[in-house]
């Protein structure tokens, strides 16, 4: 009799490692994760690939349109903008500055938000019931009126917009891992642990923050795309990223003025903003996609 | 229902207290004198200085500090705005009523859209219409508002020339102030020219209604399907379908009810999300709402407007939001407490 399995071990894959499994089956979460992965290698090398600088200018080629149109040049792909700055290449740098410092923003929150809720779901009573309204509070304002305020203490700025967002979104990684956290500690394998004498740290560590990974995962693309959404309304509000920035609302911001008679500066950082959410919503649609189904599986 | 009602009460008063707290702690956050950041007059004399002190008790604890600016907040003293120099509590009263009636516009369509599409795609859940509506919902939540208001405008005011751009009404009608909500006002004025004033007033907000509404008509379709999907999945519609109701009397008579009570739970916390979009497209639709104005002063570093616009605006969207956890309680008694069936 033939038999299929060589090896006696059995393998288990770890949650996490299961939840790739699934994820990787569905299509379309796979097309979002491709072009993830495609504008965080944009975001790294945009200095390598962009054919000029984003603040250079061509004072022979102002408001060219995109090449194809018929007064297009092929050598601005995408066309430049009313100082003749190649609209490609600073598409090309806004990646960085908006997509990247998305990414670095939210996982600066996470770090912080994980470890205060951890922290935060281990204690009971007064603190913990205070804690709890004070959440309540800060997640009823919504997270761009605390950036625009937060942006206003600090005053205008790039640097001043990432602090602002990351700790608009801390709040949001506090809630879902203390809620999380509790959860878990409910369970029979938290309590086995327990039985053998391992402290909450070591339960926290071990036990539990290996099965709540990916609903933080999932948590973080929610707060990316709202990262990348308030950089850029910042960005196009004049709060965030100055002047020559390459940063995708700051462009659109710039293009309004001629937005009549040179309509790509403003289509285009819309469509790479608009693109850039959509891929992030879709990797995180699947991710929970994929949650759902291995919680029923 | 009376635990309840003290419940929401206590928390109510804690947050305030909070908000409050905030507020007074930004005017030490700003730059400048806490006392000129927090009454806004920055031409003040040496005597007026004193007596502003006096007024603030700058010259005992902070606990007394705060005590005297819940008075003046209290007693509807806001200070002077620092760029105008005219009070603040005025201006918030005149921009306030513009900003609530675009986001109520805005929410009515939201909900009329949503919801509808939320319960279509929950009834084919998982057909194609269902994946259409799903598609439709993740690009409208992703489409940055600024750029599609930008895209309204070059389409519908100069591409087609059908509505309006920028403003609330044209500057041809006199509308006198009564409420600050326009349509209430321009029912209330007794001008001859009344009907014209509300056809324009309505093309004026058509725009920059459907802008803000996006968002959160895609956020509404996610919720009522989900709720939709979990109400069809209950014993009772079971129940009903063995009885032999045709699929059309299950959601009309018992589906459609429990899943709405669900939706209105979370209309608080988009009302939220609403007047944050609406900020942003006060800006660029030149309404003239606190959004508008709070972004402005902003630009103008002008500190007692920025704190009293977000103390103000923070307060009502949390009234609205108890509002909506009341409205929640008196439609469902689960909410009220477990001892209502379970």
């Amino acid at each position: 009799m033939a038999r299929e399995k060589i090896y006696q071990e059995e393998i288990f894959p770890s949650p996490f490692m299961q939840l790739w499994l699934i994820f990787r089956r569905t299509p379309v979460a796979m097309l979002g994760f491709t072009c993830f992965l495609f504008l965080i290698f944009f975001a790294i090398f945009a200095p390598l690939l962009a054919p000029y600088s984003p603040v250079e200018g061509h004072l022979d080629m102002i408001l060219l349109p995109p090449a194809w149109h018929p007064d297009g040049n092929v050598s601005f792909l995408l066309g430049t903008d009313e100082l003749g700055r190649d609209m490609l290449s600073r598409l090309m740098y806004g990646t960085s500055l908006t997509f990247g410092l998305s990414f670095i923003v939210v996982i600066i929150s996470l770090v912080i938000g994980v470890i205060i809720g951890s922290l935060s779901a281990l204690t009971k009573g007064f603190k913990s019931s205070f804690l709890n309204h004070f959440l309540d509070v800060v997640l009823s304002i919504p997270s761009l009126l605390l950036a625009i305020i937060i942006v206003a203490i600090l005053g205008p700025g790039i640097s001043n917009t990432v602090w602002a967002i990351v700790i608009v979104l801390i709040p949001q990684f506090i809630h879902i891992t203390r809620y999380a956290v509790k959860e878990e500690f409910r369970k029979d394998y938290v309590l086995a642990s327990r039985l053998d004498g391992a402290s909450n740290f070591r339960i926290l560590h071990y036990s539990v923050l290996p099965n709540i990974v990916e609903r933080i995962m999932s948590q973080a693309t929610l707060a990316q795309s709202t990262a990348i959404l308030e950089i850029a309304t910042l960005g196009f509000l004049g709060l965030g990223a100055q002047i020559p920035l390459p940063e995708w609302g700051a462009i659109l911001a710039n293009g309004l003025e001629r937005f009549y008679i040179a309509p790509w500066t403003v289509y285009l950082p819309g469509l790479a903003i608009l693109f850039a959410v959509v891929t992030t919503n879709l990797v995180g649609e699947g991710m929970r996609h994929a949650l759902k189904l291995r919680k029923e599986s | 229902m009376l635990i309840f009602t003290l419940r929401r009460i206590s928390l109510f008063i804690f947050t305030m207290l909070i908000l409050a707290m905030v507020s007074f702690s930004l005017s030490f956050l700003f730059p400048g004198k806490s006392v000129i950041n927090l009454s806004g007059q920055i031409n003040a004399t040496p005597s007026q200085l004193i007596t502003l002190n006096q007024n603030y008790q700058t010259d005992k604890s902070i606990i007394s500090q705060f005590g005297s600016y819940l008075s003046h907040i209290a007693s509807g003293d806001l200070g002077q705005s620092m760029a105008s120099q005219s009070p603040i509590a005025n201006e918030i009263a005149k921009l306030l009523p513009a900003t609530i009636e675009l986001s109520l516009v805005a929410l009515f369509i939201a909900m009329s859209i949503g919801i509808p599409l939320g319960f279509i795609a929950a009834i084919n859940h998982n057909k194609a219409s269902d994946n259409a509506i799903l598609s439709f919902a993740m690009v409208g939540y992703s489409i940055p508002v600024f750029w599609l208001g930008l895209l309204a405008i070059l389409f519908f005011s100069i591409g087609l020339g059908w509505l309006p751009s920028a403003g609330q009404i044209s500057l041809l009608f006199e509308i006198e102030y009564v409420t600050g909500i326009q349509f209430i006002d321009i029912l209330l004025s007794d001008s001859p020219y009344k009907w014209q004033a509300f056809n324009d007033a309505s093309a004026h907000i058509i725009l920059p209604a459907c802008v803000v509404s996006l968002a959160p008509a895609t956020i509404f379709i996610r919720l009522s399907r989900a709720s939709m999907i979990e109400v069809l999945a209950t014993g009772y519609i079971r129940a009903a379908r063995a009885k032999g109701l045709s699929s059309r009397q299950i959601i009309f008579r018992h589906a459609i009810r429990n899943a709405l009570i669900k939706i209105v739970r979370h209309i608080g916390l988009q009302f939220a999300n609403l007047v944050t979009i609406a900020m942003v497209t006060e800006v660029i639709f030149s309404w003239p709402g606190i959004g508008r104005w709070l972004i402005e002063s902003i630009y103008q570093r002008d500190y007692t407007a920025i704190q009293s616009g977000l103390l103000v605006l923070s307060c009502f969207i949390f009234i609205v939001h108890i509002l909506t956890d009341f409205i929640y309680a008196a439609l469902n008694p689960l909410a009220r407490g477990n001892k209502h069936g379970s």
